[in-house]
């Protein structure tokens, strides 16, 4: 189906498209909770966009995750952006702990940079240097971002 | 053919956005029509009667098969040659194909009217000397503008019975 799509099938891109839209939805709401419908449509838009010149169709749900992430993680931040400076700052990010509902609500209070290795190492299963190659950061700052991220974690649940 | 129910969340004028990202030149054009939703859309789903009074090149198309919502064509241009087309047609969301051309028509609602986009793509470009590629994508878009126009008279008349 993935190479019928790259062919231009049109039949074969709206069946890709049901089968994608739900794993994009979910990982857009995980990271961008705020903007997960613009998220979703605009990593879908890429991922359709790129998919005629996708090298490696096998390969395909690791690139989805990878232009999903980085879509998400941008959206994510542009509020941000407003009041901080980019990404190191947002990794000092200190989250409000107060009303705190559920382990989703706690996943939404940490910084982007943060909420996106959490999601990719606790809920998608996925290995320190997968996480890295998905976002492609280096290994080391998957691994202080993790550290940093639960220790927040483990402060929210235990305030 | 993998009949599966799509998922309820993606907007049909949104997945028509995310289709013509994937089909490079495709012409795509919207218009908002001045009837509900379901005016609107008897006309896009009435592909026998309704096409050949919307699209110019079409004389006739015929339902040679239906499963759920997926539906094999005979549609003949207006110069009598015959060519098979595949389509999936629901509420909101009908994609057609065959050979050479792809189609899609989406609607959404919007208040007492409808949003109603229209795509049509060359699967075979063949350019003529001389001519760019922008010179045809004017011209499908025009062509769109005008099967749109069509599109909302018929609905509005719909409406009005």
């Amino acid at each position: 189906m993935v190479a019928a799509a790259q062919q231009g099938d049109a039949l074969a891109l709206d069946q890709l498209l049901d089968e994608l839209a739900p794993y994009v939805r979910r990982l857009c709401a995980r990271i961008a909770p705020a903007a997960a419908d613009d998220a979703t449509q605009e990593a879908l838009l890429a991922i359709f966009r790129g998919l005629p010149s996708l090298r490696a169709p096998e390969a395909i749900m690791t690139w989805v995750r990878s232009v999903t992430m980085r879509t998400a993680m941008r959206l994510a931040r542009q509020p941000d952006q407003e009041v901080a400076a980019g990404p190191a700052l947002a990794d000092r990010y200190v989250p409000s702990f107060e009303g705190l509902a559920d382990i989703d609500d706690a996943l939404a209070r940490l910084p982007p940079s943060q909420r996106a290795v959490l999601v990719l190492r606790t809920r998608e299963g996925l290995s320190e240097q997968e996480i890295a190659a998905t976002l492609g950061i280096p290994a080391g700052t998957v691994k202080s971002r993790l550290h940093r991220a639960r220790a927040a974690f483990r402060e929210m649940w235990e305030s | 053919m993998n009949d599966t129910a799509p998922p309820a969340d993606i907007d049909p004028v949104d997945r028509l956005t995310i289709l013509a990202a994937a089909l490079p030149g495709a012409a795509v054009r919207q218009r908002h029509i001045a009837a509900p939703f379901d005016a609107v859309w008897r006309v896009i789903a009435d592909l026998e009667h309704a096409t050949p009074r919307y699209e110019p090149d079409v004389a006739q198309v015929r339902v040679i098969e239906r499963h759920g919502q997926l539906l094999r064509l005979l549609v003949q241009d207006t110069g009598g040659r015959e060519e098979m087309v595949d389509a999936k047609l629901r509420p909101g969301w009908c994609l057609m194909q065959s050979a050479t051309v792809v189609v899609a028509f989406a609607a959404r609602r919007v208040g007492s009217q409808t949003l109603l986009a229209h795509l049509e793509h060359r699967r075979v470009q063949t350019p003529e000397p001389g001519q760019s590629r922008s010179y045809y994508r004017r011209a499908a878009e025009a062509k769109i503008d005008q099967e749109l126009q069509t599109i909302e008279r018929l609905a509005t008349q719909n409406d009005a019975e």
